[in-house]
């Protein structure tokens, strides 16, 4: 981040936590039983971490089941390779809040290709449109105040917002923009808040109201996310969406949805036949990409009980000075820390923890992420020294 | 820094006769020790050390530096008072208490935390266990300590099944008095979060008669940021900018400021004045 970038970064987290902190605080105090859901949602993913393979392969089935298809990707050129073909030669896609998809740099590939593609969630427009990486993994465009968003609407999208505009004319704009890029869109991209192991469904949360849209008027509903999402049950996939909800600080969530396959009736004779009125395909690709092999680790697999709900970037006090310097996008703050080690196999990241621990304080899944950062920083240390012997 | 370690089990060349010198009247050795590892005498020098590395680094390579530290490390007079001042109170407070304790003096060893604080964990692994040895070999059965680095090192070591040696922190057994004034306290992070002992610190201070305020966005245990030092010797300009912050934070609340640790004070000075240790407001 350049110096001139710096203060408006301190204003920008400034007013976050100022209005993130307490908002958390006064959900758990107003909805005590967020806390249990917390540590059963916990217990859940221990229990699918303990049998990852065996959870993969019944998700999938589950998929099959439910009348989508399912993909398994171990690499982040397979995963990008996959949702080439499932698009083949269809041009118009729209992606919603997809950490894994923007992990793959799927939007960049596909643009590549020739496709239009357009992020649908707000933030994640915002920080198309500016070109910035994403400054925090459920708030992508933080680091972008009002003042710095009316300049870029003004510039790329409509020249009628002007810095009398107030946050619900820019809402408008952009949705006024975004909805005629639903209505022909062919494909729509998701991710996934966690996906049940028994029934193959994919959970997502959202305030917006364009995932919903994103899962229902494309013909075909790709979602990609990675095998840490999976839960044992379609009940431990629902707690998930309000545990993250909560400690995101956006409780109750506006929407949730669950997909389970292509769109089906059944309202002839009880007989259920797809398609109907949504989507006519359903893919779920699951993206391996290191998390395996970090599963196979004592220490760093505590990393794939994230739930990504962000809280613990506010705690941080490097995250709080570098923003979204610190870390590889999407994964920045603490989490990323740990997470960068673990998708990008950079272990030199986590050098930067300041151990300050404010980060397992908050987290909801109760990651000893400091813990965590001292084993990345041991590795990276090991792997410096073995390269200093070779130079 | 391990070379020196290794030889010396200092982190760098050091003037130890000087950095003992703050205690006058206190038997050497003995069962039961006060263990400064030499924190608050060279706080900073850690700093102007950790300042220094990149100019160093580029000027004469990494393997210069070490040659050039003899001429480097060397506390300041203000800082050998300052810590003589700090050191004595605690001597004090834990006499008052009735506790009784040796000092290593010219002998003390560093804890190795560096090491630990840079995720060097094999090498503070074998520095524990020659550190476990030496305190074995001295016929020392308990460590007091005056600092969260050094704490938090010798429980991690503990934790680890390399160090015998029992370990406590000297503010568990003292109470203080205080002039009844109110102060805002800026958590040692490994005090508060790593070792669990954010409200014995806090219920020593305000029973010794002080005010302490607190603010939710900058004092809570969930919220309240670090003073940058462990970065220092990693990145000097972030841990500058972390410390910047933190001041910045601490400031608005318009009190003076405490702080339980040597590197806090160090950080935090560099930007606001008037910090004390609760070593200087408790007597």
């Amino acid at each position: 981040m350049t110096l001139n970038k710096l203060g408006i970064w301190e204003t920008a987290v400034e007013r976050a936590v100022l209005n993130n902190v307490p908002k958390v605080k006064k959900i758990l105090s107003d909805y005590p039983y967020l806390e249990t859901l917390a540590a059963n949602v916990r217990d859940a993913k221990l229990k699918v971490l303990d049998n990852l393979d065996w959870y993969i392969d019944q998700t999938m089935k589950a998929v099959e089941h439910s009348g989508g298809v399912a993909h398994f990707a171990k690499t982040a050129s397979e995963a990008r390779n996959i949702a080439l073909e499932i698009i083949g030669d269809k041009k118009k896609i729209i992606f919603t809040k997809t950490n894994v998809a923007y992990e793959v740099r799927l939007r960049e590939f596909l643009q590549s290709k020739g496709k239009e593609v357009w992020e649908t969630d707000l933030g994640e427009y915002l920080i198309q449109q500016s070109g910035d990486p994403p400054s925090h993994i459920v708030f992508p465009a933080l680091h972008m105040t009002k003042e710095a968003i009316v300049h870029m609407l003004h510039e790329k999208l409509d020249p009628t917002i002007t810095p009398v505009s107030n946050h619900e004319d820019m809402v408008a704009a952009v949705r006024a923009f975004l909805m005629q890029k639903y209505l022909s869109a062919e494909v729509g991209v998701t991710g996934a808040n966690s996906v049940a192991a028994d029934t193959g469904s994919v959970a997502l949360l959202e305030n917006e109201g364009n995932i919903r849209i994103s899962t229902v008027l494309p013909p075909i509903h790709i979602s990609i996310t990675g095998v840490d999402k999976i839960v044992p049950t379609i009940k431990d996939a629902m707690n998930e969406l309000l545990v993250q909800s909560a400690y995101g600080g956006l409780f109750p969530p506006s929407y949730i949805n669950i997909t389970s396959g292509p769109s089906s009736t059944a309202d002839i004779e009880l007989k259920r036949v797809s398609p109907a009125t949504g989507p006519r395909e359903f893919h779920l690709i699951l993206l391996d990409n290191g998390r395996k092999r970090a599963n196979s680790d004592p220490v760093l697999r505590q990393a794939l009980l994230c739930i990504k709900c962000g809280r613990c970037y506010f705690s941080c006090p490097v995250y709080r000075v570098l923003g979204p310097s610190w870390g590889n996008p999407p994964y920045g703050g603490p989490m990323g820390a740990m997470w960068t080690a673990i998708v990008d196999d950079d272990t030199s990241v986590a050098n930067l923890c300041a151990h300050s621990a404010g980060c397992r304080e908050v987290c909801p899944v109760k990651i000893d992420i400091p813990a965590v950062l001292e084993y990345i920083k041991f590795l990276d240390s090991k792997r410096r020294r073995t390269a200093g012997r070779t130079r | 820094m391990l070379n020196s370690l290794k030889k010396e089990m200092v982190p760098f060349p050091l003037n130890r006769k000087l950095c003992s010198s703050w205690a006058k009247d206190l038997p050497k050795g003995g069962e039961h020790i006060i263990y400064t590892s030499y924190m608050y005498q060279l706080a900073s020098v850690f700093r102007t050390y950790e300042k220094l590395l990149p100019r160093l680094a580029s000027i004469s390579g990494l393997s210069k530096i070490a040659s050039l530290g003899k001429y480097l490390i060397k506390p300041t007079k203000e800082d050998l008072e300052r810590s003589s001042l700090i050191l004595n109170n605690i001597v004090n407070l834990l006499k008052k208490g009735g506790i009784s304790f040796g000092y290593l003096y010219e002998e003390e060893p560093y804890s190795g935390a560096l090491l630990l604080e840079m995720g060097f964990i094999d090498d503070f692994k074998e520095y524990g266990r020659r550190l476990s040895d030496f305190f074995e070999t001295k016929g020392i059965r308990k460590l007091i300590t005056v600092d969260p680095h050094t704490t938090n090192a010798l429980t991690r070591l503990k934790g680890m099944s390399i160090l015998k040696v029992e370990v406590e922190i000297y503010f568990e057994h003292v109470q203080g008095k205080s002039l009844p004034a109110e102060y805002v306290l800026h958590d040692s992070c490994l005090y508060s979060r790593h070792l669990g002992k954010r409200d014995t610190i806090r219920k020593k201070l305000v029973n010794s008669g002080l005010i302490l305020k607190e603010d939710p966005f900058v004092t809570a245990n969930e919220t309240a940021l670090c003073c940058g030092g462990p970065l220092g010797p990693v990145d000097f300009e972030l841990s500058n900018k972390i410390a910047a912050l933190r001041s910045k934070q601490l400031s608005k609340l318009g009190v003076p400021v405490l702080v339980a640790c040597p590197l806090c004070y160090s950080n935090l000075s560099e930007h606001m004045s008037g910090i004390k240790d609760i070593a200087e407001v408790m007597q």
